[in-house]
């Protein structure tokens, strides 16, 4: 894998960082998530004012993935010694790809699963705009989709933690 | 501690008694009473009876309802005091509120009077925008000099209007005089858009005139209703705008002192909508010449107070247990820890009534997701100690008071095992040490630190989960037995019990001891081959190996149950790390004053921002393990909840004098 890898003739660090970034795409998804809730939001709120706050928790759903990613990409700058005082570790190259590896799952279903959750979103806020008491079923309806991002967060999770130096 | 047994009552009184009975029920507050529509067509009833109702007074009184409502909103907007942040319902004692039925009418009153005056305000208001709409149109005429009504004289026409300013004016000009020589034109004014030009021709050419302008994109203006010149006219519209805005404030000063009636007019919406329920309620009732008869719903620890009433007033009456199945209004009654619990349970369903209430089964594991979830000692102090503050200082009721001392309870289980796990707003304190003040300070968890064990923390929310769901499976079971199912609770409880447990030794009771794994085996083949065997046990045919076989396949479903309980360790990391991730972040202007003052801005914007966070995500994914892994289990739902005839009010609260 080594002389593959070296092909490219990246450093071991290099790929930690990659992985560390492409966790944070997860934020990605949440933009557009909330971004797409916010606009049913806005809809509801036209219509009466009142339910502001009940729109926003629902809006606020989608956000976490982008939380799962940050988690994720923070936990890699530390291990790879960027946020300690003591300066980055010497890693391999094999290493550092294991470390990208471990953060496609968050990266990945965090995008899609928060654009996802979005939608879902959205279709609860339309819930609360007809009916207010069923608030709690709308944010069941979007939770039910962050199951996945919390699974892709575990995996990336325990793969990081499980890589030794 | 569980759904309350309600009975069926049907009561037959006379009609000189009914409004004071009537009264009293409402007074009582226990009974729900069923609408009679079914009797008016039963043969055996509909030649005896007919249906009562006052639809005229309820009709009267809704009216009065929405003119009141409209009085309060008015006085809303023109409150002068602090309002207080979260409206809740002022206690009354019985006593006051009679006092103050005497005087009602007089509030009555007040209500027209401010909807009057709320009226002419919006009609002042809308006089001023037209006002203000006028002076704009006349504003590019201000100099001209020539009334506006004029358009001629006995040998001349004269018109006034627009045209784009893009249009070149010298084109206009010579396009106005190609058109006739006994025509000019003056521009009297021009702004961004257009220019004002003012025309005079000669009668026979105006039209010719009118013409040539047109092509060059002449809009004509004519002015109605206004006499004399432009500046004249704004001069004298300016004042009367002057004026309706002088009336306004005088108007608006009255609603001001009007708006210290507004708790008086709070009572009597409440009095009018007491009233409107005692009337709306006669359409639920059926009558004869001489008497009445209603039925419903009252709790059985009430019979014994209805009994005494009804006595007192000379019904007839007949308490029955409702038969076996027959669905009841459902009233729940906890225990007071499981109380706010209830809040999860309702925004779910009522429980129906041939069911367990499972409130006090989940309110334990509720408790313990959320503060696993939190896991922040910083946070359940804050969340406890804010929510008992609301408490305290609010009136809360209902739904809204269940949930904040549910938070409250979740906030001292969230403080456990943030100490557990050595959150203490993250890693806030040996951080701030380090960075401020320079000393090294480790904080130490009471258990581990689950960014370092996650396995651990992993394995132990899955066996959380197994036994959560368990509990689940242990109440169907249970609802089986007491109908009498005792072969379905064997076949779809047990076997899976003793299935589950035997896989789980077999995989990992070797760690233990050998033998369990051969126990675990054996536990398997046994739990597996019986429900094989008889989880086709209602179907027919091929259906009775398919349904084995299908059933079997619902252990993948288990798998699922069983992992979404990972969703604890993964929020609880979230709110551990992200915290962590604000302290770092706090921690980089270094040491001193002004490191200090840095950490502070961060402690504060960052922790506040990842507590709403994470609060609000531990309520959503505990609840959802309660309704999806926990409620799919057992629980139906789809109970209507007791609502009895009682004075339902929205600005007091009635009390009575206890005896």
């Amino acid at each position: 894998m080594d002389s593959m890898i070296t092909l490219f003739n990246f450093s071991g660090q290099f790929y930690a960082l990659l992985g560390a970034a492409t966790a944070a795409l997860a934020g990605i998804g949440s933009a557009i998530g909330i971004g797409i809730a916010g606009q049913a939001a806005a809809g509801v709120v036209s219509e009466d004012p009142n339910k502001f706050g009940q729109v926003l928790v629902l809006q606020a759903l989608p956000g976490t993935q982008g939380i799962y990613g940050l988690l994720i990409a923070f936990i890699i700058l530390l291990k790879v010694g960027l946020l300690g005082g003591d300066g980055m570790v010497d890693i391999t190259v094999s290493q550092g790809a294991y470390i990208f590896a471990a953060s496609l799952p968050i990266g990945l279903v965090g995008i899609f699963s928060a654009i996802a959750q979005g939608k879902a979103a959205a279709a609860g806020i339309m819930l609360v705009g007809k009916k207010p008491s069923e608030l709690a079923k709308g944010m069941i309806f979007a939770a039910m989709v962050e199951t996945y991002a919390v699974l892709a967060l575990l995996i990336s999770f325990l793969m990081i933690n499980s890589i030794q130096f | 501690m569980a759904i309350v047994n309600i009975s069926k009552l049907s009561v037959i009184g006379l009609n000189e008694n009914k409004a004071d009975i009537l009264k009293a029920i409402m007074d009582l507050g226990v009974i729900e009473i069923n609408n009679q529509e079914s009797k008016l067509t039963d043969e055996d009833w509909s030649g005896l009876i007919e249906k009562d109702g006052d639809e005229e007074s309820v009709y009267s009184m809704d009216i009065k309802l929405s003119e009141v409502s409209a009085a309060l909103e008015a006085l809303n907007k023109y409150y002068k005091g602090k309002k207080p942040l979260i409206k809740t319902r002022k206690p009354v004692k019985k006593e006051e509120f009679e006092t103050f039925e005497k005087e009602a009418e007089g509030v009555y009153e007040t209500v027209k009077n401010v909807n009057s005056i709320y009226k002419h305000i919006s009609y002042l208001k809308s006089e001023e925008n037209r006002l203000n709409t006028a002076v704009i149109s006349l504003k590019p005429w201000l100099k001209y000099d020539v009334p506006l009504e004029m358009n001629g004289t006995k040998y001349t026409d004269i018109f006034i209007g627009s045209l784009p300013i893009a249009v070149e004016y010298e084109s206009v000009v010579a396009a106005v005089n190609e058109a006739s020589d006994k025509a000019c034109l003056y521009k009297v004014s021009e702004d961004e858009k257009d220019r004002y030009i003012s025309v005079i021709s000669i009668k026979e050419h105006s039209e010719g005139v009118k013409d040539a302008l047109r092509k060059k994109g002449f809009s004509p203006i004519v002015f109605e209703d206004v006499i004399g010149k432009a500046a004249e006219n704004t001069a004298k519209f300016q004042e009367q705008i002057e004026e309706i805005k002088k009336q306004i404030s005088s108007e608006e000063e009255k609603l001001y002192s009007l708006s210290e009636y507004t708790e008086k007019i709070e009572y009597y919406y409440d009095l009018i909508a007491i009233k409107r329920d005692g009337a709306a309620v006669l359409s639920n009732i059926v009558k004869t010449k001489t008497s009445f008869y209603f039925d419903g719903w009252c709790p059985k620890e009430k019979e014994g107070e209805v009994k005494a009433l009804l006595d007192e007033k000379g019904c007839y009456y007949e308490f029955k247990a409702p038969e076996k199945g027959e669905q009841t209004p459902v009233l729940l009654r906890e225990s007071a820890l499981a109380e706010p619990f209830e809040a999860i349970t309702e925004l779910y369903s009522t429980p129906n009534s041939n069911e367990l209430d499972p409130t006090p089964f989940l309110a334990p594991f509720y408790f313990l997701f959320f503060g696993l979830m939190l896991s922040d000692a910083g946070y359940g102090i804050i969340l406890t100690v804010g929510c008992f503050i609301l408490l305290k200082k609010f009136r809360l009721e209902g739904m809204f008071k269940k949930l904040v001392k549910m938070f409250m309870y979740c906030g001292i289980s969230t403080f456990f095992w943030g100490v557990m796990f050595g959150g203490y707003f993250g890693d806030f304190i040996p951080v701030a040490a380090k960075s401020v003040l320079g000393i090294d300070i480790t904080i130490n968890p009471l258990w581990f630190n689950p960014t370092e064990e996650p396995m651990t923390l992993l394995v132990f929310s899955l066996i959380l989960g197994g036994i959560h769901l368990f509990v689940g499976m242990g109440l169907k079971a249970y609802m089986l037995i007491r109908n009498g199912q005792v072969v379905d609770a064997v076949c779809d409880i047990f076997l899976w019990y003793i299935l589950l447990i035997g896989l789980v030794l077999f995989g990992v009771g070797g760690s233990f001891s050998p033998a369990l794994t051969e126990i675990g085996k054996y536990m398997s083949i046994v739990g597996a081959v019986g429900i094989l065997v008889t989880g086709g046990r209602d179907k027919k045919g091929i259906g009775k190996i398919t349904g084995g076989l299908g059933s079997l396949y619902g252990i993948t479903s288990y798998l699922s149950d069983v992992l979404s309980y990972s969703r604890l360790l993964a929020l609880g990391l979230a709110t551990g790390v992200v915290a962590q991730v604000i302290n770092t972040l706090g921690s980089l202007a270094g040491g001193g004053v002004k490191g200090a003052i840095v950490m502070i801005v961060a402690f504060i914007i960052g922790h506040t921002f990842n507590m709403a966070i994470n609060v609000l995500g531990s309520f959503v994914h505990s609840s959802r393990l309660q309704y999806v892994e926990f409620f799919g289990k057992f629980f139906e739902g789809g109970g209507t909840i007791f609502n009895p005839f009682r004075r339902k009010t929205k600005y007091v609260d009635i009390i009575k004098e206890e005896k």
